[in-house]
């Protein structure tokens, strides 16, 4: 069996900053890993290079066995390699709504339809309501992003990555900003999306950490510190000390 | 154009929730309403002032073209200085075409909307990869190369004299243009509603949404697996075929095709008439068009050396005052006359 996402030797400076270096990792499908380290460990920039966001220095990504290296960001998407944004990154005069109906939209490859009528393209109310359902933001529907509570504006951000129907699923930090009470229902859909699918999620949240994964990898430093199953990861001494012990000081 | 509500983005909810604007494009273009009342003011106005139907005319069509420029700018966030490359090339290819071949009124117009939007779609996959300054200037070169183009060719333009002799047999082989200009204006206003009727389509459909989107943030939308650089080259293409129609049109009420329909004071006074009146509504293309000809033709009449201060000094005004031009504020005192518990986007459905 061919790994869904294989990351090999991923190494990324900016000028003299080594800010990934040699990077390699694997996600199966079914997976569930977390990715976490310290402030500045260089993990959005592992996620913006798996997305090709940006370039990378040396190294190779496949997708499903095919090399996607030097395939833009959307080309990627289109392969089912979707993340969602550390910082929500939305299109601030949309409505809730408007949003996933692009966001499913775009996924079928209809958006090129100029005179159709988006309250009429067949299936879409419906797919677009089941996904507010999931995050309960059907009673903001129809409010624009802009004056949506910020903890929204990230259950948002995740409705928008599960329309995409991706086949690996990258996760930047989805809980931060979210109010715990909220942090349940990522968990939740998170919970119930395909069991086949490939999901990374980096979160500081331990609890969540814990709930969700069932592989961690540890970055310390633009390095791969070390993996493991959660109690392997808590056991061992080099990550008390760089990352529990670095949070540990910053309190 | 940056809304307040785009401003605050992230941080706290609350503050950005007393800013919530009217979100969605079925209320920017006034809804159903919109529309009907363009169609109906313009007839009224042709009861009551038959001696400007020439006047008219020319809003009706310029209305057309400045809708072309809000379809780019205000729905595709594309700034351009050069949208008379397509109006222009519109018009001389009807123009063309009636003097040689056919001057039937809708094969003028289809040939018109045809020329711009091949140009629209050619240049575009050219230039607009850039962004800001860079495709500012780019689309001010694209302008000024067509308008030489046009110089050159004098044996079908008629260079810098003109071209006239364009004579439209009559709309549907019944109506006649008369002197009056009676056919000419009807006409026009048909083209602009049917124009505006379409227009919405297009910003309501997928497309248009996805347009909205990469006006806003084309990162994302390479995010959710979009190529934005083809939605803006498609927009603009469709942008093509309203203003070369547009200029069509007024190859057809007038006449003749100058060079000046291609140049850069059009493309420019096109902004100009489009901020007056605000841009991402269609319907404040058609009422800064009526504004800015409608002042400047008094003006001109009684002030004919100052005009252009006063447009100034107005244009100073709306912007300082009503940013969203002439247009948000009619929105501001419909949403005064409803009362004063809407405005967040919550209540339509
Ligand atoms: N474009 C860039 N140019 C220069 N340095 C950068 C750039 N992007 C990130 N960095 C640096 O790379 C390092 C890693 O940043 P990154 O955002 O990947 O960390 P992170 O692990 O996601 O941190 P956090 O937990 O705070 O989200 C930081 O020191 C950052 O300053
Ligand atoms: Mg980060």
């Amino acid at each position: 069996m061919t790994a869904l996402l294989e990351v090999e030797g991923l190494s990324k400076n900016f000028g003299g900053l080594q800010v990934s270096s040699d990077i390699s990792m694997m996600l199966n499908a079914g997976d569930r890993c977390a990715l976490i380290g310290p402030n500045g460990a260089g993990k959005t920039t592992f996620v913006n290079l798996v997305t090709g966001v940006i370039p990378p220095s040396a190294g190779t990504i496949r997708l499903d066995g095919r090399d996607v290296t030097t395939l833009s960001a959307a080309e990627r998407v289109r392969l089912g390699l979707i993340r969602s944004f550390q910082v929500a990154r939305l299109f601030k005069s949309m409505t809730v709504r408007e949003h996933l109906e692009l966001a499913v939209l775009q996924r079928d490859r209809r958006t090129f339809r100029l005179f159709a009528n988006v309250a009429k393209v067949a299936g879409l109310a419906d797919e677009v309501a089941g996904l507010l359902d999931s995050m309960g933001l059907t009673p903001v529907a129809h409010t624009a992003v802009g004056s949506l509570a910020y903890g929204q504006q990230r259950l948002l951000e995740i409705a928008l990555a599960l329309a995409m129907k991706p086949k690996v699923l990258i996760l930047d930090e989805p809980a931060a900003g979210v109010p715990h009470s909220e942090s349940q229902r990522i968990l939740d859909a998170i919970d119930r999306l395909p069991k086949d699918l490939a999901v990374l999620m980096i979160e500081h949240d331990m609890d969540l950490v814990f709930r969700f994964a069932r592989t961690i990898v540890v970055l310390a430093q633009g390095r791969l510190l070390c993996s493991g199953t959660a109690k392997e990861i808590v056991a061992d001494p080099r990550v008390r000390e760089v990352y529990l012990g670095s949070r540990a000081d910053a309190h | 154009m940056t809304s307040v509500a785009e401003r605050d983005g992230k941080g706290d909810g609350k503050a950005g929730r007393m800013t919530g604007r009217t979100p969605l494009a079925a209320r920017r273009d006034l809804g159903w309403i919109g529309i009907p009342l363009v169609a109906a003011v313009g007839l009224a106005a042709f009861w009551l002032l038959p001696d400007d139907l020439a006047l008219l005319t020319r809003i009706a069509a310029s209305a057309l073209f400045v809708l072309s420029l809000d379809l780019v700018l205000g729905y595709g966030g594309i700034a351009t200085l050069g949208q008379a490359a397509m109006f222009g090339t519109g018009a001389y290819a009807a123009g063309i075409v009636a003097v040689n071949w056919n001057n039937d009124p809708f094969i003028m117009l289809a040939a018109g909307g045809l020329a711009g939007g091949l140009i629209a779609l050619t240049t575009g996959a050219l230039i607009l990869h850039a962004r800001g300054l860079t495709l500012l200037m780019l689309t001010i070169a694209v302008g000024q190369i067509v308008q030489e183009v046009a110089n050159k060719a004098r044996d079908w333009t008629g260079g810098s004299d003109g071209l006239s002799g364009i004579d439209p047999a009559p709309v549907l082989g019944m109506f006649r243009f008369d002197m009056y200009g009676r056919t000419s204006y009807l006409f026009a206003l048909a083209v602009l509603v049917v124009g505006l009727l379409v227009a919405r389509r297009i910003v309501r459909s997928p497309f248009g949404l996805a347009c909205r989107g990469v006006s806003e943030d084309p990162l994302r939308i390479s995010a959710i697996g979009g190529s934005p650089k083809s939605y803006l080259v498609v927009l603009y293409g469709v942008a093509g075929v309203f203003a070369g129609m547009a200029g069509a049109l007024t190859a057809v009420t007038s006449g003749i095709v100058g060079l000046d329909s291609a140049g850069f004071p059009w493309s420019a006074e096109a902004l100009v008439m489009l901020v007056l009146g605000g841009t991402g509504r269609l319907y404040g293309a058609v009422i800064g068009t009526a504004a800015f000809m409608g002042i400047h033709h008094i003006l001109a009449a009684s002030d004919p050396f100052h005009w252009m201060g006063f447009i100034g000094l107005f244009l100073i005004g709306i912007v300082l005052f009503l940013p969203g031009g002439i247009a948000s504020g009619v929105e501001r005192l419909g949403g005064l006359l409803r009362g004063p518990s809407q405005n967040n986007g919550e209540d339509r459905a």
